[in-house]
């Protein structure tokens, strides 16, 4: 659909519906008579009459959430407004009070990340945080970063062991992690049939779960297996919820949408470290500004030996692998 | 010559080197060991709750996963350190390798963490006497692995004089919080790697300043190899399609 054109209403345009101009939310809106008597409408035609006063404003949103447009397209206007109803959303139904950020990308920045498969030794704090912090579904035991065993001498992830529960590290064995490389070229935001997935000018490649259609092409198309789908509703606790959310990265997602790792982009907007390179032990992630030639990564890049997964791909990943 | 032998020599080149060019290291370590490395701390529980939060979310700003402790992890006194570096390239190398760079980081300071720390809480005056009678475990938590393998003892790293300070080769003596500078007169690569940036945590962000662990703050002096571990639980969902590995 044509909605990613801004447009600018014109006098003669509103209620119009059959002009093919109009797109359709907004003819909805239109129809709705307003998004709010709208819905206050149609709540009212639904709702039995035991229904709280909490679930009718739930609801009222909830109808305000399914017109509403693209993260890329929307206002600053329009972005203040969904935030609103998002964090009122999750008050009403969960309880919690959380904060979401629009913070955009800073400008002079690219993230890219480094890996030492020397250092790593498989304790998977990495993992542990990655859930914690990006509020993953504990039910299905949902996880951005996979670690994988392998024997030394050969990187085969075919054969390799993700879910090792020994001690680690195993004699004569690596561990290498994968989780989204953010590349360059990315696959799965071409085959998105609706843009519900883009690259951001930082680097970071990006989902509007709300615009997302559960279709799953991205997951096909992506050689790194970095995506995760949400068979169901994601499940965590009111008490381990973390409330500092981003719009693009761990705010709650829903039933049937796709999500990945965002460098956690609420974190490393605000200049932080990803949860992952902040909880490794073994300093075996490095993390920076691929544009800064102070940056560590910047120095790693120079000095070691490095590749990358699949590079005869081109998908010219941000993540790098090296060894001491 | 083998790896062993070449760590030996340029440990000698080292030492020759560091006695000429004593001026590597500036004098920020010993004013870091005179004053408490918690003055940032103290200035900070006087800051209005306001200021707090707004240190909190400048970008430079400390933070843990689960955003703990702001205070304790300040660097001596804030100051940037230098090290010693090698270079890969030849003919520059004689010239530069024992050169120094400043970091633009950090270093976490180590002394405050320490259980038995100052050593003058038990021991009178800095040297080996007790203060009151003698504590049979005292020390049961040094296991000596790693002095002992290579045929060292305490004084190979400890200043026999006084154990809180680290004897250096070139007759310099280091703080307890700056032991990159001992570890690097063997390990030199690792000390090139984690100079820039390679080995060791970062604990800042990845933008303005950066703080690093030293050393001693991951691997025990005594037993340096990490100890092995039962890794947090495996992924229930190991494949989500056929062909995924």
């Amino acid at each position: 659909m044509n909605s990613g054109t801004p447009r600018v209403a014109r006098p003669g345009d509103d209620g119009t519906l059959l002009r093919k101009r109009m797109d359709r939310r907004r003819a909805l809106h239109v129809l709705l008579g307003g998004a709010a008597a709208g819905a206050q409408a149609v709540s009212a035609c639904t709702s039995s009459s035991a229904a709280t006063e909490a679930e009718r404003e739930a609801r009222v949103l909830q109808w305000q959430e399914y017109i509403k447009r693209n993260y890329r397209f929307m206002t600053d206007e329009e972005r203040g407004e969904t935030i609103d109803r998002l964090e009122r959303l999750t008050k009403l139904r969960t309880g919690a009070d959380v904060s979401i950020q629009t913070t955009a990308a800073q400008p002079g920045v690219v993230f890219g990340y480094a890996f030492n498969i020397s250092r790593c030794k498989g304790f998977r704090s990495c993992v542990e945080a990655c859930i914690n912090e990006n509020n993953l579904d504990r039910r299905a035991a949902t996880q951005y970063i996979r670690i994988f065993e392998m024997k030394n001498g050969e990187v085969d992830l075919d054969h390799a062991d993700a879910t090792f529960e020994h001690e680690v590290p195993a004699e004569g064995h690596f561990y290498l992690g994968t989780q989204c490389f953010q590349c360059a070229n990315p696959p799965c935001v071409k085959v998105c049939p609706v843009g519900a997935t883009w690259q951001e000018p930082d680097g970071i490649t990006v989902i509007d779960y709300d615009w997302c259609i559960g279709c799953r092409y991205c997951m096909a198309a992506c050689p790194y297996w970095a995506r995760r789908f949400n068979w169901s509703a994601p499940d965590v606790p009111a008490e381990e919820v973390n409330p500092v959310q981003h719009y693009l990265g761990n705010r709650a997602r829903k039933q049937g949408v796709v999500e990945k790792c965002t460098f956690c982009i609420h974190r490393t907007r605000q200049g932080r470290l990803p949860a992952c390179a902040e909880a490794c032990p073994t300093g075996a992630r490095v993390f920076g500004n691929l544009l800064d030639p102070d940056s560590e990564i910047r120095w790693v890049l120079a000095n070691k030996r490095i590749f990358r997964l699949k590079e005869d791909l081109r998908t010219e990943p941000r993540f790098w692998y090296f060894t001491d | 010559m083998t790896g062993r032998e070449r760590g030996v020599l340029a440990l000698l080149v080292t030492m020759l080197t560091a006695v000429g060019g004593s001026g590597c290291f500036d004098e920020s370590e010993e004013r870091a060991f005179a004053s408490p490395a918690h003055a940032d701390s103290a200035a900070m529980s006087v800051d209005s709750s306001e200021q707090a939060r707004r240190r909190a979310l400048e970008p430079g700003a400390l933070g843990t996963v689960n955003a703990a402790p702001v205070s304790g992890w300040t660097g001596p006194g804030g100051e940037p350190f230098e090290v010693a570096i090698r270079t890969r390239d030849p003919l520059s190398a004689q010239a530069r390798r024992f050169g120094t760079i400043t970091l633009r980081v950090s270093l976490r300071a180590r002394a405050p963490d320490l259980g038995q720390y100052p050593c003058t809480s038990c021991h009178l005056g800095r040297r080996m006497t007790l203060v009151d009678t003698r504590i049979a475990d005292a020390h049961e938590n040094v296991r000596p692995i790693h002095p002992g393998q290579t045929g060292a003892t305490c004084a190979t790293c400890h200043a026999p004089d006084n154990v809180e300070l680290l004897a250096l080769r070139s007759g310099e003596r280091a703080t307890l919080d700056h032991t990159y500078r001992l570890c690097a007169q063997c390990h030199f690569a690792q000390a090139e790697s984690w100079a820039g940036g390679a080995h060791g945590k970062r604990l800042d962000g990845w933008q303005g300043r950066r703080v690093v662990m030293g050393c001693a703050d991951c691997h025990d002096p005594h037993a340096p190899a990490l100890e092995p571990r039962i890794p947090f639980r495996a992924p229930r969902i190991q494949r989500t399609g056929g062909r995924e590995p």
